[in-house]
C-alpha cells in the first residue's frame, strides 16, 4: 500500500515517541533524538513547500479506507492555507526544543512534545470528519500532561479545568459531525464524513444548518480561545511550564482559526456570511478587551497570554472580513503572530528559568546582563506590534485594510487599537527589561548557543516574511481566492 | 451431524463439566489453589477454543434437536458472546485468584462456583426457551451471591450478598411470571415459536403478551441496573470482592444484554415500539442519574460501579433506536458490549490486582503518584480510563460514535445529545484518576505488585486490544482492522435471522 510524504509528517513523531519511552534510554539521549525526528520532520515538510503548485486543490493526497463501514477514509490533503500553517508548526517545533532544551529533566517531557506534534499536524491535514476529530481530542493529552506534570502553582485544577472546556467544545462539535454524516447518507444512501462530501447536502433546513454551524464554532472558538470562551485562558498560562504555553498560544490557537476556515467556511457558507459581521465585531471587541486586560497585568507572561489573545481575535476579525485582504492578512498573521509570541514566550521562559517568576517591577536591568537576549526580544515585540519591516506588519496592515473595506468605523477602531497596544508593549520592555533597577538580577544569563541558533531562525524568517511577503503570499492565495470566490460566492473584494 | 452437534455444544458442555470436576476436586486437601486455578483455566481455555472453532462465518445451529426440542441454539450471536463471558471468566480467575489470597478468602469452592456461574451465562445466550433463560439465570445468579458472600465473617459482603439474592429473586419471578403469561396468550414458550404466533396473528388480543413482556423488560431493566432499578447494584458492587465486582458489573451485564437482544429482536420487533416511549425516558434518566452518582464518589470501586449505570444508559440509547434502524443499532449495542466489556473488566482487573490485604487500594487518594512507582500499571490504567470516556484512538470512542450516529439517523438527536453530555461529564471523573495517578510525586505506597506474571500480562494485552480496537489500522494490509470487528458483530446479528 501507497504511504505518503503526510503519513510520515505526521507518524514519525508518534513512532518516536514509543520507541523512545520504551528503550532504557537517559533523557539527554531521548531528547537529541526527538529534536532530531522534529529536524526531519521539518525537512520533509520543507519539500512539501517547495513541491507545492500552485492551484487551490488539495495536493499529496492520501486516500485509504479506515472505517468503511461508515465510511470513514483516513484521508489526508494540503492546500495554501494549510501548507503554510504546517511550515509554521515544523518550523517553531525544533526552535521550541533549542529553547527548552535546559529545562527539564525527564523523558515524559519530549515523548509529550513528540505525541503533541502527531495531534497537531494530524488535525492539520485531515480532510475526513472524524479523523479531524480524533487527532483534534488527540493533541489534547500530551497536553495535559505536560501541564499537569510539569506546571507549577495550581497546575492540577487548571488542567482539569482546560481539559473539560476543551473536551467540552469538541463535543458539541461531533454532535455536528455525526448529524452531518446522517444527514449525507439521509440524501445519498451512503456513508461518508469527507469534507469533499458533506459540503454536497442540501436537504438541510437554514435553522439545522445555524445550530451545526455553532456547534462548530464553539469547538474553535474554545481553542482560539475568543471571547466569552476564554475563561480557562489566564489559569492555564500562568500555571503551565514554558513548552507548555508556546505549544497553547503558538501552535493550538491556530489550529482553532484554522478549523473555522477549512471547516466551517466551506460546510455552512450561507451561515459564514451572514454571521460574519458578529464575529467580525467580536474580534474587534476581543482586541480591545483583551488588550486593556493585558495593560492590566503586572506579570510579563500573563500580559502576553492576553495580548496574544487580543491578536488572536484580530486575526478572527480578518477571516470573517470577507474580502482578500483580511483573509490574506489573517493567514499570514497566523503566522507571524505564532514566531513572535513563540518567540517571547520562549525568552520569558529563559528569564523565569534563571530569575524565578516574577512580576515586570521585579525585573528590569536585563539588557546590560543579557543583551542579545534584549535584541532577540526588541525583535519579537516589533514584529507584534507590527513595525514596517517585519511580518507583523504585513499581517496586521492587510487586516485592518480588509475591515476597511467592510466598514470605516471597525477600520478606525481596530487600527487605533493595535497602536495604542503597541505604545504599551514598548513601555513594558522599557520596565522590564532596559531599565536599570535595584532588584538583583545577577542570575540572569545570556542566551547560550543553541538558543541563539533558534532565534536566528526565526528573526530570518520573521524579517524575510516582512521584507518579501509575495514570496511566501503568492502559494496561498489561489486557495483564499477559491475560498472567496467559489465557496462564500462574494467575490475577491466584496 | 451428530458430530458437528456435539462441536457446537462444547463450550457449553466443557464449561458445566469443568464446575463439576473442581466442585469434586475442591475438598481433596493436597491439591492446592494454584492447582486449582490451573485446572478452572485449563477448562475456560479450552472452552474459548472450542468457541473460535466458529469464527469467522455466519452460521446457526439447534444440536440435538431432538433431545432439547430447540430449547437451545448456537449461532454467531451466541458464539460472539461466550467468547466475551468466557474471556471475562478468565481475567476473573486470574485477578482473582491473587486477590483471594490476598484477602484471605480464597477457597477451591470459589473455581467452582465461578464456573457454574459462567455455565449459566453462556447458557442463557444460547437459550430461545423462557423457562430455560429463567433457570440459566438463576443458575447464574445464584453462583454470584454466593461468591458475593463468600467471605462470611465480613458483615459488609454478607449484607450485601442478601440484599442482592432478595431484590435478585423478586426480579427472577418477574422474569417468571413473565413467562406464564407469555405461555397464557400464546401456548408456547419458545421465542420463535411466539414471535411466529404474533406474525400470523396480527389482531388477536395481546394484552396478555404485552403484560408478559414487559414483566420479562423489568426483569432485564433490573439485572442491567437501569433506573429507576438500580439501586441495588451500589450496594452489591460495593459489597462484593472487587473481582466478584468486576464479573458482575461487565460480565453478566453482556451476558444479559446477550438475551434480551435476542429476545427483542426475533421475538418482539413487530411489538416493540410499544415500549419504545418507556425506554427513551428511562435510556436518559439512566445516564442523568449515573453521572450524578459517579460525579460525587470518592472511592473507585463505587465510581467505577456507578459509571457502568452510565453505560447501561448509552446501551439503552441504542435499544430504543432499534425499533426504527433495526441492524446498525443492533449491531452497535453488540460492539458496545465489547468495548465496555474490555475497558470495564481491565479496570476493575486491574484495581483488585493492585489492591493488596494490608490496605484496600481503591480510593482516589490511594492512586496519588501512582504513575511514578508503576509506570506500565498506570499507563494501562489510563488507556482504560480514556476508552471508558470515549476518547478517540480507543475502542471506547468507536463504540460511542456508533450509537450516536444510530441514534441520530433513527431521529432520536436528543437522546444522542444527552449521551454526549454524560459523556462530558465523565470526562472529569475518568480524568481525575489520570490525573493524580499522574501529577503528583510518589507516595508511600507500599506492597504494589510487581508488573510481572498471567495477570498483568493479560491485563496489558486488553489495553492493547482496546488500542487496536480504536485505531484499527489502514497502512498494514491483511490485519484486521476495526472493519474486522464491526463485520464481527454484523454477523453475529444477521446470525439471529438465519
Amino acid at each position: 500500500m501507497h504511504i505518503g510524504l503526510l503519513t510520515f509528517i505526521i507518524f514519525l513523531p508518534l513512532v518516536m515517541a514509543f520507541i523512545l519511552m520504551v528503550l532504557p534510554i537517559s533523557m539527554k539521549l531521548t531528547r537529541n533524538i526527538a529534536f532530531l525526528t522534529t529536524i526531519v520532520v521539518f525537512l520533509l515538510s520543507l519539500s512539501i513547500f517547495l513541491r507545492f503548485r500552485l492551484t487551490d486543490y488539495m495536493q499529496f493526497r492520501e486516500f485509504h479506507p479506515w472505517i468503511s463501514t461508515y465510511g470513514i477514509y483516513y484521508s489526508l490533503g494540503v492546500d495554501g492555507f494549510s501548507m503554510i500553517i504546517l511550515m509554521l508548526i515544523t518550523t517553531l517545533i525544533p526552535v521550541g526544543y533549542l529553547f527548552l532544551w535546559k529545562t527539564r529533566k525527564s523523558k515524559g517531557y519530549w515523548a509529550s512534545m513528540l505525541l503533541m506534534q502527531t495531534g497537531v499536524t494530524g488535525a492539520l491535514l485531515s480532510l475526513d470528519l472524524i479523523l479531524f476529530y480524533f487527532f483534534w481530542e488527540s493533541m489534547l493529552l500530551p497536553v495535559f500532561m505536560i501541564i499537569g506534570i510539569y506546571g507549577s502553582g495550581n497546575r492540577i485544577f487548571s488542567t482539569l479545568k482546560i481539559t473539560i472546556y476543551t473536551i467540552m467544545g469538541s463535543l458539541f462539535m461531533l454532535v455536528s459531525i455525526l448529524y452531518l454524516g446522517v444527514q449525507f447518507y439521509n440524501e445519498f444512501g451512503v456513508w461518508s464524513f469527507q469534507l469533499s462530501d458533506l459540503v454536497q447536502i442540501t436537504i438541510m433546513s437554514p435553522t439545522q444548518q445555524t445550530l451545526l454551524f455553532f456547534g462548530f464554532i464553539i469547538a474553535f472558538a474554545i481553542k482560539i480561545p475568543l471571547f466569552p470562551f476564554h475563561t480557562w485562558l489566564m489559569q492555564t498560562y500562568s500555571n503551565s511550564p514554558t513548552g507548555g504555553v508556546f505549544i497553547l498560544s503558538s501552535i493550538m490557537a491556530k489550529l482553532g482559526i484554522y478549523g473555522i476556515v477549512r471547516f466551517v467556511l466551506p460546510l455552512f457558507p450561507h451561515q459564514y456570511v451572514e454571521f460574519a459581521p458578529y464575529f467580525m465585531w467580536l474580534g474587534v471587541f476581543g482586541l480591545i478587551y483583551f488588550g486593556v486586560a493585558a495593560l492590566m497585568q503586572q506579570n510579563i507572561k500573563r500580559m502576553f497570554a492576553y495580548s496574544s489573545a487580543s491578536h488572536l481575535s484580530l486575526i478572527t476579525a480578518g477571516i470573517f472580513s470577507l474580502n482578500i485582504y483580511g483573509m490574506t492578512g489573517a493567514a499570514f498573521l497566523i503566522a507571524a503572530h505564532a514566531m513572535a509570541t513563540g518567540g517571547l514566550f520562549l525568552l520569558v521562559g529563559t528569564i523565569e528559568h534563571d530569575l524565578g517568576i516574577r512580576s515586570i517591577s521585579g525585573l528590569g536591568g536585563i539588557a546590560k546582563k543579557a543583551p542579545l537576549l534584549t535584541v532577540a526580544f526588541a525583535l519579537m515585540i516589533l514584529s507584534i506590534v507590527g513595525l514596517p519591516g517585519t511580518n507583523g506588519f504585513v499581517s496586521e496592515f492587510l487586516i485592518v485594510l480588509g475591515l476597511f473595506k467592510y466598514n470605516n468605523f471597525i477600520g478606525i477602531v481596530s487600527a487605533t487599537t493595535v497602536l495604542v497596544a503597541a505604545s504599551f508593549m514598548f513601555w513594558m520592555f522599557q520596565r522590564a527589561i532596559l531599565v536599570k533597577t535595584d532588584n538583583n538580577i545577577s542570575k540572569m544569563k545570556d542566551l547560550d548557543k543553541k538558543e541563539i541558533i533558534g532565534i536566528f531562525g526565526l528573526a530570518v524568517v520573521i524579517i524575510a516574511m516582512g521584507l518579501y511577503p509575495h514570496w511566501f503570499l503568492y502559494k496561498i492565495e489561489p486557495t483564499l481566492q477559491h475560498y472567496l470566490v467559489d465557496i462564500l460566492k462574494v467575490g475577491v473584494s466584496s | 451431524m451428530k458430530y458437528d452437534d456435539i462441536i457446537y455444544l462444547l463450550p457449553l458442555l466443557s464449561i458445566g463439566v469443568g464446575a463439576v470436576v473442581l466442585m469434586l476436586l475442591s475438598p481433596i486437601k493436597s491439591f492446592s489453589i494454584n492447582r486449582l486455578s490451573w485446572v478452572t483455566l485449563f477448562f475456560l481455555v479450552f472452552a474459548f477454543g472450542a468457541t473460535a472453532l466458529n469464527f469467522g462465518h455466519v452460521y446457526s445451529a439447534t444440536p440435538f434437536k431432538d433431545i432439547f426440542s430447540s430449547m437451545l441454539i448456537t449461532d454467531t450471536f451466541s458464539g460472539y458472546f461466550s467468547s466475551i463471558i468466557i474471556t471475562g471468566g478468565i481475567v476473573t480467575v486470574l485477578v482473582g485468584s491473587h486477590y483471594f489470597e490476598k484477602a484471605n478468602m480464597l477457597r477451591g469452592e470459589v473455581f467452582s462456583l465461578l464456573l457454574f456461574s459462567v455455565f449459566g451465562m453462556m447458557l442463557l445466550v444460547q437459550t430461545t426457551e423462557l423457562l430455560t433463560a429463567f433457570i440459566a439465570l438463576e443458575i447464574a445468579s445464584i453462583s454470584l451471591y454466593s461468591l458475593m458472600g463468600f467471605q462470611k465473617n465480613n458483615v459488609k459482603r454478607v449484607e450485601g450478598a442478601f440484599r442482592y439474592l432478595v431484590l435478585g429473586s423478586i426480579a427472577g419471578i418477574m422474569l417468571l411470571l413473565g413467562t406464564t403469561l407469555m405461555y397464557a396468550g400464546t401456548q408456547s414458550t419458545n421465542i420463535l415459536e411466539i414471535a411466529k404466533y404474533i406474525s400470523a396473528h396480527p389482531h388477536a388480543n395481546t394484552t396478555l403478551v404485552i403484560t408478559g413482556g414487559t414483566l420479562i423488560l423489568i426483569t432485564f431493566l433490573f439485572k442491567i441496573a437501569a433506573f429507576p432499578f438500580q439501586n441495588w447494584s451500589m450496594d452489591a458492587y460495593e459489597g462484593a470482592p472487587l473481582p466478584i465486582t468486576a464479573f458482575m458489573a461487565s460480565t453478566f451485564k453482556v451476558a444479559i444484554f446477550g438475551f434480551i437482544l435476542r429476545f427483542v429482536l426475533v421475538d418482539f420487533h413487530e411489538l416493540k415500539s410499544i415500549w419504545n416511549d418507556m425506554l427513551f425516558y428511562i435510556a436518559i434518566l439512566t445516564m442523568i442519574y449515573g453521572s450524578l452518582l459517579a460525579v460525587f464518589q470518592t472511592s473507585l470501586k463505587r465510581m467505577l460501579s456507578a459509571s457502568s449505570i452510565v453505560h447501561t444508559g448509552y446501551l439503552l440509547i441504542a435499544f430504543v433506536s432499534i425499533s426504527n434502524i433495526g441492524e446498525s443499532a443492533a449491531t452497535s449495542i453488540i460492539f458496545y458490549l465489547i468495548a465496555y466489556f474490555l475497558s470495564s473488566m481491565g479496570a476493575f482487573g486491574m484495581l483488585s490486582y493492585i489492591a493488596s490485604d494490608d490496605h484496600l487500594r481503591v480510593t482516589y487518594e490511594d492512586f496519588k503518584g501512582f504513575a511514578h512507582i508503576r509506570p506500565y500499571m498506570a499507563a494501562m490504567m489510563s488507556i482504560f480510563m480514556l476508552s471508558l470516556a470515549g476518547i478517540p484512538s480507543t475502542i471506547g470512542f468507536i463504540g460511542k460514535f456508533y450509537i450516536f450516529v444510530g441514534a441520530i439517523q433513527a431521529g432520536y438527536t436528543v437522546l444522542a445529545i444527552i449521551g454526549i453530555f454524560a459523556t462530558f461529564i465523565s470526562v472529569y471523573y475518568y480524568f481525575k484518576l489520570i490525573a493524580l495517578m499522574y501529577f503528583y510525586p510518589s507516595s508511600e505506597m507500599t506492597n504494589v505488585p510487581p508488573l510481572k506474571g498471567m495477570t498483568p500480562l493479560f491485563i496489558g494485552i486488553m489495553a492493547l486490544l482496546i488500542i487496536w480496537g480504536g485505531i484499527g489500522n489502514t497502512l498494514i494490509s491483511y490485519f484486521p482492522g476495526i472493519d474486522f470487528l464491526i463485520d464481527t458483530a454484523r454477523f453475529a446479528y444477521q446470525s439471529l435471522f438465519m
